[in-house]
């Protein structure tokens, strides 16, 4: 009998896996899914190294699209993350240098040292990577004052997989019960 | 029993730099708003190592516009420091750059404020 599936991501409440090792998981790139098993996962601590600095911006400045080079996975791996901010800036998340995550018709929500207050877990940012699929953060100076920093931090689980090459998204050919893992931006 | 109560963070804490009041009675800014923001004084600590009591006003506008008080003003003694904690202080939210002015030069104050995001 197969494991039921956890297909509610972006769950309330501290972090927790997604899926088992040894369930199936159907990966959004380059909008089809892309289908694997879970071989082993472990934790991505919080952590100096998983944060990532956008520079030093102006009072008012808009740093670059800086490429998370830092997150990038090795090949048949992905990380489910999730960010806070840690100096005053309004941080846009990127999945694709052009592709912006968490936006409506005419706007994008972004994310800022004010965020812990009203999503003390940080649910809402969770974010999914697979190998170089990369995040891509943009930062604004909305402080009155420069600022000498504008980091963000990560924390999540990191995924082993498998390729499952009898399951194809555009044939219609799917697993009979898989997780969906959004691991890009939905354009 | 504890004479405080209470209260859910609204925003994030910061501080000013250290001013030291450069022109008697001209005013000055203390702490800079952000960008669709608003701040409220949490705490105040004035340190008077200058010869006269020296009254510091602590509100908006900067010189050449006279200041207007967001709260009464404070005295600064020589040779005293005046601590003010949030329980102390009326629960004043400003859209705009906190400035100081004072009655005499050199007086120092630093603030720290929770900023709101509206």
């Amino acid at each position: 009998m197969p494991t039921l599936p956890m297909i509610h991501t972006y769950r309330g409440g501290p972090i927790e896996q997604v899926v088992l090792p040894g369930e199936t998981v159907g990966l959004w790139i380059n909008k089809v899914y892309e289908f694997y098993r879970i071989l082993y996962i472990e934790p991505l601590f919080r952590s100096p190294p998983l944060t990532i600095n956008l520079g030093a911006p102006a009072a008012a400045a808009v740093t670059a699209v800086i490429q998370a080079t830092l997150l990038q996975m090795p090949d048949l791996e992905f990380a489910q993350l999730r960010m806070e901010v840690l100096d005053d800036v309004d941080v846009i998340v990127y999945q694709g240098r052009a592709d912006q995550r968490h936006k409506l018709q005419n706007v994008v929500a972004t994310l800022s040292r004010f965020n812990a207050l009203f999503d003390p877990d940080a649910h809402l940012t969770e974010v999914f990577e697979f190998e170089d699929n990369y995040l891509f953060l943009q930062a604004t100076n909305n402080s009155g004052y420069a600022l000498t920093q504008a980091r963000v931090v990560f924390w999540g689980y990191r995924y082993v997989l498998e390729v499952l090459p009898d399951y194809n998204w555009a044939a219609r050919r799917l697993p009979e019960v898989w997780t969906r893992i959004p691991a890009t931006a939905h354009l | 029993m504890a004479s405080h109560y209470y209260q859910e963070a609204r925003g994030i804490r910061k501080s000013s730099a250290i001013i030291a009041v450069a022109v008697l009675n001209q005013a000055e800014n203390l702490f800079l708003v952000g960008v669709g923001r608003t701040v409220i004084i949490r705490k105040i600590i004035i340190w008077n190592g200058q010869a006269a009591n020296a009254i510091v006003s602590i509100g908006i506008n900067v010189f050449p516009a006279a200041i207007a008080n967001i709260i009464p003003n404070i005295l600064a003694i020589v040779g005293f420091d005046s601590e003010w904690q949030e329980d102390m202080i009326p629960e004043v939210e400003i859209n705009q750059n906190i400035t100081v002015a004072s009655t005499v030069a050199g007086i120092e104050v630093q603030i720290e404020v929770e900023e709101i995001l509206i």
